[in-house]
């Protein structure tokens, strides 16, 4: 990749650069610099919205005779994250797939079937949830995890259900995004205003600096405020639900940025060849 | 088809009222402020390009406009084309980024969840 044509595009004095300050499998701590606002904002809504995972999206239940009702029981189900590598390319969207109702290739099958039948309380998790396929579970981060709490049974209640998962983005609704909590900062001293902050008293002791500060130059006292500049080194850090490593989720988001950019010039394209025989 | 069920829709319509092929509307179906304000910046990177700005006509319509006006060095079709392979490229240029930073393994790192390995 050409730097110096790039900065020429973007009006940077160069190339984006990336610095990777924190990486774990559901956590990551990231810098971006020598890009827009525009873009940064961009792959941070991507990353939200746009990565697909599995979730359970269809519950028929067999039998409740829980204390909570059928659909409180299936917005639950709704909300444990499935591990979701590769869905992405595994998988086809439900409104997409060639099969009439759902089939292997566009859902996943998980069943419950749990009765109590001691004399205290039992839970239900997310481990009781049998998946048909490997790949696709509710999320455990190791072998003593208790997994999701679905429902608490006295002695005599029953739940038998079963869940299809489907592949969907957080844009439908959020049960589907990888992230949660995705921090994302810019200009941690307030240089440029871009926000007014609410203060009783005194602005320094009622907003504390971010951690990112010490990364940016500190503004010199009575210096004159600079209309010209812009923001060009963003700060994100986000933990995942589980669903995806961190670091996929990043890989993911650009991808499919990429391919949103890809499919306009495709279309305009078309749109020209059309107009060009009309 | 998409979210919303409307299979027919085309994804790209271009609304020009007149000849002039300086200027330009462009309406998106299905997308929003992700892809047209990174997509509003790199075209107003261009110097050939007048002017160009984005909306969002009504919030519950996924649906943007963009409108791109040019000087008669180019035309709306040909900035709009640009803007799309430079922020393709500018795509690619931080996945290249990225890799490279991920490749370095400079970073505490934890398998945690994914070590499929030691997982029974």
């Amino acid at each position: 990749m050409n730097d110096i044509s790039l900065s020429a595009i973007t009006g940077f004095d160069s190339g984006p650069t990336v610095q990777l300050k924190e990486l774990e499998s559901d956590h990551i701590k990231f810098s971006l610099s020598n890009v827009d606002l525009s873009v940064a904002n961009g792959i941070r809504r991507a990353m939200i919205a746009d990565v697909p995972t599995m979730a359970i999206d269809l519950v028929e239940i067999e039998t409740n005779t829980t204390v909570l009702t059928d659909e409180f029981i299936a917005h639950r189900l709704g909300l444990i994250p499935l591990t979701s590598t590769d869905v992405d390319k595994n998988f086809a969207y439900t409104r997409e797939c060639n099969c009439t109702d759902y089939c292997n290739l566009c859902s996943v099958e998980l069943n419950l079937n749990v009765k109590c039948t001691e004399d205290r309380t039992m839970e239900v998790t997310s481990r009781e949830l049998i998946s048909q396929n490997d790949n696709i579970v509710p999320v455990t981060i190791d072998d003593q995890d208790p997994g999701i709490l679905i429902a608490k049974m006295r002695k005599g209640q029953e739940l038998k259900l079963k869940c299809i998962a489907k592949k969907g983005t957080g844009k439908e609704h959020a049960k589907w995004s990888p992230v949660c909590g995705v921090g994302f900062d810019y200009d941690p001293y307030n240089k440029l205003r871009h926000t007014t902050y609410w203060i009783e008293d005194d602005e320094k002791t009622e907003w504390p600096l971010s951690e990112n500060a010490k990364e940016e130059q500190p503004p010199i006292e009575g210096e004159p405020f600079d209309y010209n500049a812009v923001p060009n080194k963003f700060y994100y850090k986000f933990e995942t639900t589980g669903s995806m490593e961190a670091k996929d989720v990043v890989l993911s988001s650009l991808n499919i940025l990429q391919a949103k950019f890809d499919e306009l010039r495709n279309e305009l394209k078309r749109e020209q060849n059309m107009n060009q025989y009309n | 088809m998409n979210i919303d069920g409307n299979e027919n829709e085309a994804k790209l319509k271009i609304l020009s009222s007149s000849s002039d092929e300086g200027c330009a509307t462009f309406s998106i179906s299905e997308e929003d402020h992700t892809l047209a304000n990174a997509l509003r910046y790199m075209i107003m990177k261009n110097p050939k390009v007048e002017y160009c700005g984005y909306s969002i006509p009504h919030p519950t319509e996924a649906k943007v406009n963009i409108r791109v006006q040019t000087s008669e060095e180019t035309t709306a079709v040909e900035a709009m084309n640009k803007g799309l392979d430079d922020l393709i490229e500018l795509c690619e240029h931080i996945l290249v980024e990225y890799n490279e930073k991920l490749d370095l393994k400079n970073y505490k790192y934890d398998e945690g969840v994914f070590d499929t390995e030691n997982k029974a």
